[in-house]
């Protein structure tokens, strides 16, 4: 394979000579080596070699891309024809722009070369550590991966950002079984640069698996009523997401149907509650380092003791809406612990649930939301009384936020996000 | 169309060694107006060649981002070596899978790709249409999205084949607000297998569609809250097609059986009303082309109908070659990967409830105090049968008759036991085909049903 360089500048040459006005362009090269686990047994080992150029072009104020994974000579220059023929078909619109940029930058992040036998010992050590200390479970499926990448990104404003980056990850699905007892299923994904620790000890695992053996015996569960759900980690990360996509995204922001808009600077959460998004924060491993229009990634928050900062804005949708673009284009959400143990939670809590995973549709632009209480426990009178099934819950996104009363202390990292577990009033939760 | 550069190496798959090599090309095109707004314009190919090998029960994996004799050798070399340094940690010493007989099969259609200007015209007709006709609405966004995988298949034991996708739709959101002016969404989707032009001859006949969601819109913004608990309903539209897929399909893929899924001890015995029936159609369902033919799978296996649940009883899943083998049955060519770096996993491909004999309104009628669900725009299931459907359009149903439309909901059941409950089956099918189904990869699959009137769990407030 040719340098990435040379890639890049046989795709600046071929863009100056198809007349593009101005462009941003990324060349990625990727080797992947990754092992699967299938029904508890080793079932495969894959080596992946990719690539990817990724071309923006701009032309009289219109905008077209084409991404190829071809990076010969011939193939460069179809792509960036199409690319062109693209621009020209779109629409006018000044506000497409992308950064200016001045010293080229580089980073080097993560474990860039994989040790293949170790990761190859480490998957072993898993499933050995489930065999033994949880026993109930079956690993329906097991993927352990490394993945390194380089990146360079150039614009034609002179920003320029090469990346070495490689990383560790696995994805676990599992659940407990005894009889013809089946738990639904549990997962957890996590993300390091080091193998220095067994898997288990990573991200939620240890405790997943815990619970899914404890969700084998349910405990009854009927009526409906009005009360506090405990989110764990988990399933705080699905409805975070939900509620930053629905309220501060490009999109709800460009089309003004987002319920938060004309409201930064106000309290849309309980003061209890920062989120930030940062990718440069030294528990996300392999963070992003430059944004999609071609700004260095910083860290921000979104939300600051329950004050809406910033939108999550590209800088096309900015110049639309002359609100401040993010200064990261990452989720790599990251809410700090409270001063509330996850044990004094529980022991104040009268009745109510915590939800192990939020199993939900979509919610509406409203923020409405409702959906199973997956893998989820009964709380009365300050304790855990059992495990229950089918268990739905429903709310608000943005009232969710309003009514959390508390924050745990403890905080778990996976690599891609930070999050503590969050205790919420109002949820209303009914069973069968 | 697509080189043919893996065959002529076929010479050099080991003997008594199961060897696959696929040289693979996927397309996808987006156009996306959000308020007239094109923030997406974009074309992205890949492409490239991959090899599997299977060593005494184990594979090795490799492919490269290159069409070439070369990059086919490279790749073949490479997985063996993976294959073998799996043999040599695990030593499954299982012998060959059983062969499936030998052939080829050629492409039934020949790709052809529209420009760029083609879809951003169309797509600016339709949106130009739905501002001057609801120009009321409080957003509307509508997307193009077009994507098609074109494979060359050749294999040491199986069939080879030249397999050709095409599919493109149209997506339209039209936003409105209450009375108390809280945002409501509905969408739709037109369009399906084939080229560009042959499933979109023209915006016009796309318009009735994008009237009848404007009126289901107007409705939804006059809507109440479902009301949560057990109810009776008539699933229909994409739901029973859904609940084919998500929570009965995902159950009888014979990998998530040997996973534990809630099939494994349930082989041959009642698992719903002897009403309902299920079928993982190939290529051909009631007479008709399916929403997406298969005709061979990426192991090389044709592919023929799985049958898996009969007048209620559960009669077999979905297999690839090795859990064909592990469950002493024929595979019928589920095995699909859906990029020229994926390995063939376990999919489901068309697969519906057959239809009953009632009528939708007599189902209706039948019903004193429960919904009829008719959109949805997402669903998941587990293992365990477990579903949860989020429900984006219905109306309450009361004393027989429709009534109010209902707000966005959630419902959910246990599969094997909600189509125990299922008491009438209407006698109309309904296709889907426009999304990706998610395990590890995605994959286009068709999905369909009858209305079926059942019991769920409704989360509504």
């Amino acid at each position: 394979m040719e340098d990435i360089r040379v890639i890049a500048q046989r795709t600046k040459d071929a863009l100056a000579r198809a007349g593009a006005q101005k462009a941003q362009y990324k060349v990625t090269m990727t080797e992947t080596h990754e092992f699967n686990v299938d029904g508890g047994e080793f079932s495969l080992f894959r080596t992946l070699f990719d690539n990817s150029l990724s071309v923006t072009a701009y032309k009289d104020n219109k905008k077209g891309s084409a991404i190829t994974n071809k990076l010969d000579d011939a193939a460069i220059g179809e792509t960036i024809e199409v690319c062109l023929k693209t621009v020209e078909s779109g629409i006018a619109d000044e506000a497409y722009d992308f950064a200016s940029g001045r010293e080229p930058e580089c980073f080097r992040e993560g474990c860039y070369e994989p040790d293949v036998d170790k990761l190859f010992e480490r998957t072993k050590e898993l499933m050995e550590d489930i065999r033994i200390r949880h026993p109930k479970v079956i690993v329906e499926q097991l993927i352990v991966s490394h993945k390194k990448n380089h990146t360079l990104y150039q614009n034609t404003k002179g920003a320029e950002f090469e990346v070495f980056a490689g990383e560790y990850s696995f994805s676990i699905m599992f659940s407990a079984h005894e009889g013809e007892q089946t738990t639904s299923f549990f997962g957890c994904d996590a993300k390091t640069d080091k193998l220095d620790r067994p898997f288990i000890e990573l991200g939620t695992v240890e405790r997943e698996l815990c619970d899914a053996e404890a969700q084998l015996a349910t405990v009854p569960f009927d009526g409906k009523w009005e009360g506090v759900a405990v989110l764990t980690p988990g399933a705080l990360a699905s409805l975070l997401f939900s509620a930053l996509y629905n309220f501060t995204s490009d999109s709800v922001i460009l089309d003004k149907t987002s319920i938060w808009l004309d409201k930064l600077n106000q309290k849309v959460a309980d003061e209890k509650l920062t989120v930030s998004i940062a990718p440069c924060d030294s528990r996300i491993c392999c963070g992003e380092r430059f944004t999609n229009d071609g700004f260095k990634s910083e860290d921000y928050d979104v939300i600051r003791d329950g004050v809406l900062l910033s939108y999550m804005l590209s800088l096309y949708v900015s110049n639309k809406s002359g609100y401040e673009r993010a200064k990261n284009s990452s989720y790599s959400i990251v809410v700090e612990g409270g001063d509330t143990s996850y044990d004094d939670i529980i022991k104040n809590m009268k009745k109510g649930i915590v939800v192990g995973r939020f199993s939900g549709g979509e919610p509406g632009t409203n923020g409405d939301f409702s959906g199973s209480a997956k893998n989820s426990f009964l709380v009365e009178d300050g304790k855990i009384k059992g495990a229950v099934s089918e268990v739905m819950i429903s709310g608000n996104l943005a009232e969710m936020l309003q009514n959390i009363v508390a924050v745990s202390k403890e905080t778990v990292e996976d690599g891609s996000t930070v999050l503590p577990y969050i205790a919420v009033d109002k949820i209303v939760i009914s069973g069968k | 169309m697509l080189e043919d550069f893996i065959s002529g190496k076929k010479g050099l798959f080991a003997t008594g060694i199961h060897t696959e090599l696929r040289a693979q090309e996927n397309r996808q095109r987006q156009v996306v107006l959000v308020q007239g707004n094109l923030t997406g314009n974009v074309r992205v190919e890949t492409a490239g060649v991959s090899a599997r090998v299977c060593k005494n029960g184990v594979y090795g994996f490799s492919s490269m981002a290159e069409g070439s004799g070369q990059a086919a050798e490279t790749v073949l070399k490479a997985a063996t070596e993976n294959a073998v340094f799996m043999d040599r940690h695990v030593q499954k010493k299982k012998g060959m899978l059983p062969p499936v007989g030998r052939g080829d099969f050629p492409a039934g259609k020949v790709i052809t790709d529209t420009e760029q200007k083609r879809y951003i015209e169309f797509v600016k007709e339709i949106d130009a249409y739905i501002l001057d006709r609801y120009p009321k609405l409080s957003s509307r966004t509508v997307i193009l999205s077009a994507d098609s995988m074109e494979k060359r298949i050749c294999t040491s034991d199986g069939y080879d084949g030249h397999v050709v996708m095409p599919r493109n739709y149209i997506y339209v959101f039209l936003n409105s607000e209450t009375k108390a002016g809280v945002p409501v969404e509905l969408f739709d989707v037109a369009g399906g297998f084939g080229n560009f032009d042959d499933v979109f001859r023209e915006p016009s006949l796309v318009y009735p569609q994008i009237d009848c969601l404007y009126e289901k819109l107007m409705q939804k913004r006059e809507g109440v809250y479902a009301e949560a608990g057990y109810k009776t309903v008539v699933l229909g539209g994409i739901l029973p097609g859904m609940l084919a897929h998500e929570a009965v399909g995902h159950t009888v893929e014979a990998d998530l059986v040997l996973g534990g899924s809630v099939a494994g001890p349930s082989l041959h015995k009642q698992v719903a009303s002897e009403k309902v029936s299920l079928v993982d159609f190939a290529h051909t369902a009631f007479g008709k082309e399916t929403p997406l033919p298969v005709r061979v799978d990426d192991e090389g296996t044709p592919a023929e109908d799985a049958v898996l649940i009969k007048d209620g009883i559960l009669e077999g899943y979905m297999n690839n070659r090795e859990s064909a083998e592990h469950f002493g049955v024929k595979p019928q060519g589920n095995a699909r990967a859906y990029s020229f770096s994926d390995e063939p996993l376990i999919r489901m491909r068309n697969t519906a409830v057959l239809p009953g004999k009632d009528k939708l309104e007599d189902m209706i009628a039948s019903v004193d105090d429960g919904y009829y669900f008719t959109h949805s725009h997402n669903g998941q299931a587990d293992m365990t049968g477990e579903f949860m459907f989020g429900v984006c359009m219905g109306y309450e149903i009361k004393n027989g008759r429709l009534g109010r439309a209902v707000l966005d909901s959630t419902i959910s059941g246990v599969a094997f036991e909600m189509l125990k409950t299922v008491d009438m089956v209407s006698d109309e099918v309904i296709w889907a085909s426009s999304g990706f189904c998610g395990k590890k990869q995605p994959m286009p699959v068709g999905m369909g049903g009858p209305a079926l009137r059942c019991k769920v769990m409704i989360g509504g407030r």
